[in-house]
């Protein structure tokens, strides 16, 4: 099947939506230019379908194979993962003293996309190494930092996070690996890590880990952690690499999808020969790795994106060859010409369902990341309290849907998107762990419920909240999308009075907000998918007048004529119509959430199952 | 010695081409433009001479409006070191010829050993241009070329001919050399090479500088139509297998003309 990358949107979203050269007048990215951005993302999609594409396949087929200790990955990633890395695509939004390029976090999320796209598995390893890196250079000592960071961006030695083990997983407070003064501001590990992702393979020589530990007479629980740098290898003064650090792997898992990204079980000090080095101060392990689970977690909303994106188009495409059966207002003349499946109202409202989908969460995830670029780039903190609202919504909800969009892939396909060589299959399989690992779909339920909705006193919500209010302020009596911004004002509002609700009642049973935390998730992220292909639409629909103008198309035959014969009139009309599409389709089910959740139905807690 | 590569911005091989309404030429609104694919080959080829040591500078040349520049900036972030643009208005509609004479012109006074190009641009598919530039220069050629081997300056290329063949030709410098498919692997631009290109010169000439415009041009364009649609393929079902065969052979024959 061949590889596509929806660039037209992408495009939309960087240059015409988010206007991403509002970043050029900040300091830092004063040196880059609107055409170094294009011509950076040409060359992602390029590089993405000629290196990575190939491999996602065979790559599934064959699987990561381990082997007394070592793990070996499928053909051709060894090469492609250092093409990538030779390129500079792994430290693409990396801090240029160490190595890395330096664009703004929006253009490397956009540029991330094609490359998870063609290969969901392989991506895994950069990425990782790529946050590892990032919270070696905010927390780490400048031993530490000249130890690996430019390693670790040129894509010569890799990185991972170390958190889960048998009895932590979602409850990383139950970490029992023991870290202990070995003297030399050393310190000497023992204990066994699972579901480490990419914690042994052949990429590279050399693999630093980032562990969380417990340190002597530390507290139980989330105050007891520390973190450390654990190199598979120690690093001589001199770069090269000295003695093997005890860091075994013992095996890989077996799973469902993501078959050539290796999930392994490590060993740390299975012979006491194991040390590493403390990140920042004891007993904040876990402020830490909170900054790299944060940006973790947007990007595993991506990883559900970039792929939903993929089946869906692959299923667009599908639609329109596909000839199956008569139009569906002929079906009772059985000579009646046969149809492309698109031509029925089923397959349509599935194709629009899954456009939807993809569309919002592009737009929630390059939102977010230049949400998060503002704050770097003026340095006002308004924006990161939007950023850190909107993780849970962009891992979960974006993780969600993404599985959504596949399953509808499969199904537009019909039995042949049950079969392999189609693709579609394998993209569900793949996406499907997104709403499990860092961090389930439940835990970002509760983050966003316990944490994050009454942090710094509900300013976070606040901020929200503002956004969307001037922004149905200012455009509710707009001629062609006021209807919407008003149907996107009552579900808001649904919104707000379920997290007031959840405020008044919490107190007494807290118990509630944790029973009703999904739902209310879900909900929001259908009022802000609401919000951003609406506000999307607005900016289409001025560029679409606009060339009925210069185009002198008055009427709406001449217009309807335009949308067939101009790809970026049908493209305009078509962000319209998908936040239409949205808005009256999917918008609605706030209500029966809300619905649900005025009831304070317990049930759930009162049974014995 | 330098290397002069031609460069050529096309359609992208997915655009989907519609023509204008008088059909006087195709719709160029909402196309994306891209490194016509042979020349990329010619750049890589180039590249990979200099960085064996063979050649000490790689120019890129290219013809066209001013979104040309994006071709040549491409070349630049694989790594050529600068660019000339002929960019004029006199030249919009300009033919193999005038194409070939303006390029000509533009290399006057650039010293050069060999001249890589593609063997054809994947928009028009005339490959012409190369064939008259060489001339114009009074240089050697070769076309089609799958692989070079230069020994001081002397080039030994290999030319793909019919039957799966190759002919090797060898030729003194100056020379130009048409790249196709198998010649090389086109690398892609690095991140660090596409910010390092816009500090790259990138010189422009106009038509009188290089002495050829459109009214140079010695073909005249009747119209433009869009190929046929292709009809649906047939499937033989019925019957025995010996007897579809000979249907199939007949059809062949009689209908497609392609026995």
């Amino acid at each position: 099947m061949d590889f596509m990358v929806d660039r037209r949107d992408i495009e939309f979203i960087l240059f015409e939506y988010l206007n991403i050269a509002k970043l050029l007048e900040f300091d830092k990215w004063r040196d880059f230019t609107l055409d170094d951005f294009k011509m950076t993302l040409g060359e992602a999609i390029k590089a993405a379908a000629g290196v990575l594409a190939p491999l996602n396949q065979s790559g599934d087929e064959e699987g990561a194979h381990w082997k007394d200790g070592k793990v070996t990955l499928p053909k051709g990633f060894k090469e492609a993962f250092q093409q990538y890395c030779a390129a500079g695509w792994l430290g693409m939004s990396s801090s240029m003293e160490w190595g890395g390029q330096g664009l703004p976090a929006t253009l490397g999320l956009a540029c991330s996309e094609p490359f998870i796209s063609a290969n969901n598995s392989l991506t895994m390893a950069p990425g990782l190494t790529r946050g590892a890196a990032n919270l070696i250079e905010e927390f780490g000592n400048d031993e530490q930092k000249k130890t690996y960071l430019a390693k670790m961006l040129a894509g010569e030695w890799c990185g991972t996070m170390c958190l889960t083990e048998p009895q932590a997983g979602s409850a990383v407070g139950d970490t029992k690996t023991m870290a202990t003064p070995a003297g030399d501001g050393k310190w000497k590990l023992v204990g066994t890590k699972n579901f480490i992702t990419f914690g042994e393979h052949n990429l590279t020589e050399n693999i630093v880990h980032l562990v969380l530990a417990r340190t002597p007479n530390a507290p139980a629980g989330f105050q007891g952690i520390s973190l450390f740098v654990v190199p598979k290898f120690w690093p001589n003064a001199d770069g090269a690499l000295g003695a093997f650090n005890d860091v075994k792997c013992s095996g890989i898992e077996h799973k469902m999808g993501i078959h050539a990204s290796p999930t392994c079980t490590l060993n740390f000090g299975d012979e006491n020969k194991c040390y590493g080095t403390l990140i920042g101060q004891e007993r904040k392990g876990l402020i830490y790795m909170f900054k790299l689970m944060n940006e973790a977690r947007v990007g595993v909303g991506l990883q559900g994106m970039s792929q939903a994106s993929y089946a869906y188009q692959l299923a667009l495409k599908y639609s329109k060859e596909r000839v199956q059966g008569t139009h569906i207002l002929a079906f009772k003349d059985a000579n009646a010409p046969r149809v492309r499946i698109i031509e029925h109202p089923d397959v349509r409202r599935m194709l629009m369902d899954m456009k939807a989908y993809v569309e919002g969460s592009r737009a929630l995830l390059m939102s977010t990341a230049f949400f998060l670029d503002m704050c770097t780039g003026s340095g006002d903190e308004n924006w990161q309290m939007l950023v850190e609202l909107l993780t849970p919504i962009c891992k979960a909800y974006c993780s969600d849907v993404a599985f959504d969009v596949a399953e509808l892939a499969i199904q537009v396909h019909g039995g042949y998107g049950y079969c392999a060589e189609y693709g579609v299959e394998q993209l569900a399989r793949d996406i499907k762990i997104a709403s499990i690992y860092e961090g389930t779909n439940g835990i970002q339920a509760l983050d966003l419920v316990g944490r994050k909705l009454g942090a710094k006193g509900g300013m976070y919500l606040m901020a929200f909240l503002n956004l969307i209010n001037t922004f149905c302020g200012k455009h509710s009596a707009d001629p062609v999308l006021g209807g919407l911004v008003k149907d996107l004002e009552a579900a808001k509002n649904k919104l707000v009075e379920a997290a007031m609700n959840f405020a008044a009642k919490g107190v007494k049973n807290p118990l509630y907000p944790v029973s009703y935390a999904t739902p209310f998730l879900e909900m929001f992220g259908e009022v802000t998918f609401a919000y951003l292909l609406i506000d999307m639409a607005l900016v289409a629909q001025a560029k679409f007048d606009a060339l009925c103008g210069e185009k002198g198309c008055a009427d709406d035959a001449a217009k309807k004529k335009l949308r067939e014969n101009h790809a970026d009139a049908a493209y305009y009309h078509g962000k319209v119509q998908t936040a239409r599409h949205f808005v009256k389709q999917t918008l609605p089910r706030v209500y029966a959430k809300a619905m649900a959740m005025a009831s304070e139905d317990l049930s759930l807690l009162d049974i014995e199952l | 010695m330098n290397i002069v590569v031609l460069c050529k911005q096309v359609p992208d091989t997915e655009s989907k081409i519609k023509l204008l309404g008088d059909n006087s030429n195709y719709d160029q609104e909402g196309i994306k433009w891209v490194l016509n694919v042979y020349d990329e080959y010619a750049v890589e080829e180039a590249l990979k001479t200099r960085e064996a040591g063979k050649a000490a500078k790689v120019t890129v040349l290219g013809l066209g409006p001013k979104r040309c520049e994006e071709a040549l900036r491409t070349a630049l972030a694989m790594g050529a070191d600068d660019a000339i643009h002929v960019e004029d208005p006199a030249l919009d509609g300009a033919d193999a010829f005038a194409v070939a004479k303006a390029l000509a012109g533009a290399l006057k006074g650039v010293d050069y050993g060999v001249i890589l190009c593609g063997k054809v641009a994947v928009d028009d598919d005339m490959g012409a241009v190369p064939q008259m530039l060489a001339e114009l220069l009074g240089i050697a050629q070769v076309t089609v070329v799958s692989k070079v081997e230069i020994e001081g300056d002397t080039v030994k290329a290999y030319r793909d001919v019919e039957g799966g063949a190759k002919e090797i030709v060898q030729a003194k410098m100056p020379v130009l050399l048409a790249a196709t498919k198998g010649l090389n692997e086109p690398r892609y631009a690095s991140l660090p090479g596409i910010m390092k290109a816009k500090r790259k010169p990138l010189v422009k000439k106009t038509a009188a500088d290089v002495g050829s415009s459109a009214a140079e041009n010695k073909t005249k364009v009747a119209g433009w139509s869009l190929p046929a649609a292709r009809l649906a393929g047939k499937v033989f079902k019925e019957g025995e297998l010996a007897d579809r065969v000979a249907q199939v052979v007949k059809l062949l024959r009689e209908e497609a003309k392609a026995l």
